[in-house]
């Protein structure tokens, strides 16, 4: 009898755990963490990505308000891979940016080769 | 807390015990394009190389997606997680393509070195010869002639040992010989390398061949036409002395670059 009763009090709370998302404090310092240093290397909102990313983050703060936990974790996971994109991108284009410009240094210097 | 989400839960709940599969057809279309993303992603060798991790929970996020496709009612966590999978991959193959940006950078830079160097040289050349290239400097010089026709030989001092890269000795000799192809449009030319007998034959003849090809990249640097140049590695085949010595065998490791005649015929390789 009170066996049963302690599992059903279990089982309850198990429940209830699982129903009850916590608020997702850790994820919401990732994601910021991510803003700031795709910010750092230099995006900005002219990048759709960064764009989305800071758009997602706003929203975390009114679904927090309202007790969607989930909706705030989700929004906030999908806002620091957003940032993380946008850091990427900018990262590739600058090391392109890098290829053109040695390129054209040996452009220039087979061209003084050439006249003499 | 418990409130709003108590009944997402039940649902969740009697999903779990259900088990069915219940997703949307365009669920489903978004589960089978992040697959085929993620695969495209994967055959990529500089991704694999460099963004393992973002690989790996790309597909980590992907299983997810696919186990909650399962439950009833999770539509939400399916695009959820088959989004963060997609972007998990896109970040990998930015890494990849940084790495491969940073490579491609490494070799140009060593490029350019090699040219900032032949230039200083060609500019040093012109100033002690005033414009005035002889051919009988190169023939009386460094070149010999024989029956395979004129022969230059670059010797074992121009390489690291067991290199292919030229050392930036070299750059003088083969500077000369660009000019004097430049200046001689008809000729072509053979490469050759050759090894001596120590070390092991394939890798032997490996060494010789990357070694003319060194000396070939550097004349196409210089504004040779590739074409008027032939490559051939021989390893250890043709010595000009014996392997018995240390002298004998400094002969014998040698780059020998092969001159056709006037009209651009060249004898054939060995």
């Amino acid at each position: 009898m009170n066996s049963a009763r302690f599992s059903v009090a279990l089982l309850f709370l198990v429940v209830a755990g699982c129903a009850s998302d916590p608020a997702p404090h850790e994820q919401l310092r990732l994601s910021e963490q991510a803003l700031v240093q795709a910010r750092a290397v230099g995006a900005d909102a002219e990048q759709t990505e960064l764009a989305l990313a800071q758009g997602k983050f706003e929203q975390v703060g009114a679904a927090l308000a309202a007790g969607h936990h989930k909706q705030a974790r989700m929004l906030a996971e999908q806002a620091e891979l957003d940032a993380r994109l946008a850091e990427a991108q900018l990262l590739t284009r600058k090391s392109n940016k890098q290829v053109s410009e040695v390129e054209q240094q040996i452009g220039v210097l087979r061209q003084q080769l050439g006249e003499l | 807390m418990k409130g709003p989400h108590a009944f997402p839960f039940g649902l969740l709940a009697l999903a779990l015990l259900g088990g069915c599969a219940t997703t949307s057809p365009e669920t489903r279309r978004t589960l089978d394009e992040a697959h085929a993303e993620l695969l495209a992603i994967r055959t990529d060798p500089a991704v694999r190389l460099s963004a393992e991790k973002d690989l790996a929970r790309a597909e980590e996020s992907l299983g997810r997606a696919e186990r909650f496709s399962s439950y009833l009612g999770s539509e939400e966590d399916v695009l959820h997680y088959a989004y963060l999978s997609r972007r998990y991959g896109q970040i990998a193959r930015e890494h990849g393509a940084q790495r491969q940006a940073a490579e491609r950078v490494a070799q140009l830079e060593k490029e350019r070195d090699r040219l900032q160097l032949a230039l200083s040289e060609a500019r040093l050349l012109n100033a002690e010869q005033q414009g005035q290239w002889l051919e009988e400097q190169l023939l009386g010089q460094a070149a010999t002639e024989t029956e395979r026709g004129l022969v230059m030989t670059l010797g074992d001092v121009l390489f690291d040992s067991g290199q292919v890269e030229l050392r930036s000795a070299a750059t003088r000799t083969v500077l000369q010989v660009a000019r004097f192809l430049r200046l001689n449009q008809r000729r072509v030319v053979r490469i050759e390398g050759y090894t001596d007998t120590q070390g092991d034959d394939r890798l032997n003849l490996e060494l010789s061949r990357g070694r003319a090809q060194s000396v070939r990249d550097m004349l196409v640097d210089l504004g040779v036409d590739g074409k008027r140049i032939q490559v051939a590695g021989y390893g250890e085949a043709y010595p000009v002395a014996e392997n018995a010595s240390n002298q004998g065998r400094a002969r014998n490791r040698r780059v020998e670059i092969v001159f056709s005649d006037e009209e651009g015929k060249l004898g054939a390789g060995r």
